[in-house]
């Protein structure tokens, strides 16, 4: 098995834990009726007792953070008042429901529009939220959520600050997207971002996460928990644009989304760049008819490291699922995914699909996709299914026969084998801006696309 | 001097050599029908011409309308007028029809083409293949039957307005009435716009409908016979076997028998 140039990979055969490396949260939440003082108190401790994590996959891939200098990175916090340049030059302006942004560890910018406020929707910072929504925090933070998997997990619960909090009153619906952004400025900072959102009774709402960095020298963090509710007949999509730029950004996040009675969530993750991203993201169907379409791109280049975790999972039935994923990978960059679909005992009458497309578009790039099944309920439908491809030449030679330069005809291919997903972001603002960013990615390792071709 | 120059043309792939030496001249305003069996080197004219990689050209040259395009990127050979309707088109996922012809038309402009102005003449292209309206929002030859990838190829030569166009066995695999669909649309490009073309096949079925002026038939990497469209009824009589008994004895038959690239 080759070894990643950088030295973060590595893969070895033999013994390890990975059965409890790779498993679904499962609704394992920490909250269990303690405050939010003693839950920090509980997470510190972990924190101080457990060293950096490392994921391993026997016989496919190591995700080890023991590069990350976690010493040598604080909680930087800001004054409320104008937006980071990253965020305005890189979000589509476009009508949107309320915008939220944490610079470092700080809020430093809300907005929302009044009808919403009205209507009582409500958009403040988490910290707010623990005190001034006391019964909604205590009902739903971390419920989902552990605190105690591993040191980072732990050092969010301990230390997050600012934060997100949505909450969307039963019956509301809002066409135009609230959108919550996290934005790290510099090197040296450690961004804890917690999120919780909440769709009551049959709310219908889009959420667009952006996560973004400025382009520095030097390491920074994001460790980040995310949690969505969607009460009985709550409908929301959900889409998250992630590039932490050229920096050396570590990210490493766990999201969940739990669906109540006939609720549905459209999930959409496009990660687009990071140093290292470690992303553990579970759809859950915990209610009967609960319906879900978990969608997901990367693209990685250079160094690049991904590792994702993506879980389907169904604890009632009936219930319906479709996940589909697709990647691309550049440079000497590596992407390492697992799609876990887990159909607990009684959930009966669920069907579901897995599909996980990945495209090379280098020699020493490497992604490895693991679909896995866990099934224990006997009416069911649970298949997956994927690709592995790299450029073909004679579509290139098609393109080029009508004109097309063969950097444009690389383009044209690539953004063709992720439309299938840009189509379903049905959002012309957020399909432009991920067709721009991979355009770009392109661009920057033409040379290295070109040798590749050149060499098979 | 002609407007498409194919002097002494030997071409090769990592195998073995195919084409052995190829003169042909085609002006605008003419249609040459090139014929010969399986194998015989047709394909792998039409793709060289338009510059494909896999095929190395070892002596001669190709010039367009004055310039030496032998080593020429395709794209380049496009821009300039050449077209390719592929004998099996490649499908292209996640691309709509009309948002490659856009992107087609205005790689060779130096401003991108106007909608209303795209419009009408997507809507004229439609009107000559006869095909329906939502034809162009579907993904280029993705899950195109036979026939809707052979129109498709003649709906993108109508919109790119090529100077001459090469169209590789296009007849193969078509049921009549697309046959005449095609060939009628073929027929009317070149007499609005004076493009030259050179038909490929080893069918007579589609002269019927479009008459050269020109017939050149190919042996074995070579143009053996080269006349009128009384050629085509002489094929139609006697066969292949014929024209190999007399001409064919010089190389030695089958040599490249699988010369023939589906590219």
């Amino acid at each position: 098995m080759p070894e990643n140039a950088d030295g973060n990979i590595q893969v070895k055969a033999g013994r390890h834990r990975e059965a409890d490396l790779y498993k679904a949260l499962h609704g394992a939440g920490a909250a269990d009726g303690r405050t939010l003082e003693q839950l920090r108190q509980a997470a510190l401790g972990v924190y101080d007792a457990t060293e950096l994590p490392v994921w391993r996959r026997s016989g496919f891939w190591t995700t080890n953070l023991q590069t990350l200098d976690l010493d040598a990175l604080d909680v930087r916090h800001h004054e409320p008042g104008e937006q980071p340049a990253v965020v305005t030059r890189t979000i589509p302006e476009r009508a949107r429901a309320g915008r939220i942004v944490q610079q470092d560890g700080s809020v430093v910018h809300i907005e929302l529009q009044s009808s919403l406020a009205e209507q009582g929707v409500i958009l403040c910072s988490l910290q707010d939220a623990a005190e001034q929504h006391q019964q909604l925090f205590a009902e739903h933070y971390s419920k989902r959520l552990t605190i105690d998997r591993n040191k980072l997990e732990a050092a969010n619960a301990a230390f997050w600050s600012g934060g997100v909090f949505l909450y969307v009153p039963p019956g509301v619906v809002v066409e135009d997207p609230f959108e919550v952004v996290y934005a790290i400025c510099e090197q040296g900072v450690a961004q804890y971002g917690r999120t919780l959102v909440i769709g009551d009774r049959a709310s219908d709402f889009r959420v667009h996460e952006y996560d973004l960095a400025e382009n520095f020298e030097g390491q920074s963090l994001h460790a980040g928990a995310f949690e969505m509710y969607l009460h009985d007949g709550a409908r929301a999509r959900l889409a998250q644009i992630q590039d932490w730029g050229s920096g050396e950004v570590y990210d490493c996040s766990t999201r969940v989304v739990a669906l109540a009675r006939d609720a549905y969530c459209h999930w959409l993750p496009a990660l687009l760049g990071g140093h290292l991203v470690r992303q553990h993201l579970e759809l859950a169907v915990t209610e009967p008819g609960g319906d879900m379409a978990f969608r997901g791109l990367f693209f990685t280049e250079a160094r690049e490291l991904l590792d994702v975790f993506a879980v389907d999972l169904h604890e009632t039935g009936p219930s319906g699922g479709d996940v589909h994923w697709r990647g691309a990978a550049t440079g000497q960059s590596r992407a390492s995914f697992e799609g876990l679909i887990q159909i607990d005992p009684g959930a009966q009458k669920t069907h579901t699909y897995l599909q996980i497309h990945s495209m090379m578009l280098s020699p020493k790039a490497r992604v490895d996709a693991i679909p896995s099944v866990l099934v224990s309920a006997d009416d069911v439908s649970a298949s997956h299914g994927g690709t592995v491809g790299e450029l073909d030449e004679t579509a290139i030679f098609y393109m080029q026969s009508r004109g097309l330069d063969r950097p444009s005809a690389v383009r044209v291919i690539i953004e063709g084998f992720f439309e299938p997903l840009l189509t379903e972001l049905a959002d012309e603002h957020l399909a432009g801006l991920v067709r721009e960013k991979i355009a770009g990615k392109l661009a920057a390792a033409r040379e290295d696309i070109e040798t590749y071709a050149a060499s098979r | 001097m002609a407007d498409l120059e194919i002097r002494n043309l030997h071409v090769r792939t990592e195998d073995h050599e195919i084409l052995r030496g190829v003169d042909l001249n085609i002006d605008r305003n003419e249609v040459h029908a090139l014929m010969g069996p399986n194998g015989s080197g047709k394909s792998t004219l039409a793709n060289t011409l338009l510059g494909h990689p896999d095929y190395e050209i070892t002596e001669g040259s190709i010039s367009f309308k004055g310039q030496d395009i032998t080593e020429a990127e395709p794209h380049e050979r496009a821009k300039a007028g050449l077209f390719l309707a592929f004998q099996y088109p490649v499908a292209i996922p996640g691309v709509s029809v009309a948002n490659f012809l856009r992107m087609a038309i205005n790689a060779k402009r130096e401003e991108p083409i106007r909608v209303k102005e795209f419009g009408q003449e997507l809507q004229s292209a439609i009107d000559l293949l006869d095909v329906d309206r939502t034809f162009t929002s579907r993904h280029l030859n993705d899950g195109f039957s036979g026939g809707e990838k052979k129109r498709a190829e003649i709906l993108q030569m109508a919109m790119l307005k090529p100077d001459v166009a090469i169209l590789d066995e296009t007849d193969s695999g078509l049921d009549i009435d697309a046959l005449r669909t095609v060939a009628e649309g073929v027929s009317k490009l070149q007499a609005e716009q004076g493009m030259g073309a050179l038909i490929i096949t080893h069918y007579q079925r589609i002269l019927h409908y479009i008459q050269p002026q020109f017939v050149h038939i190919m042996l074995n990497g070579r143009i053996v016979l080269e006349g009128g469209v009384e050629l085509v009824e002489r094929l139609e009589r006697e066969g292949y076997d014929e024209i190999r008994r007399q001409y064919g004895s010089e190389v030695t038959a089958g040599a490249n028998s699988s010369g023939e690239s589906s590219a």
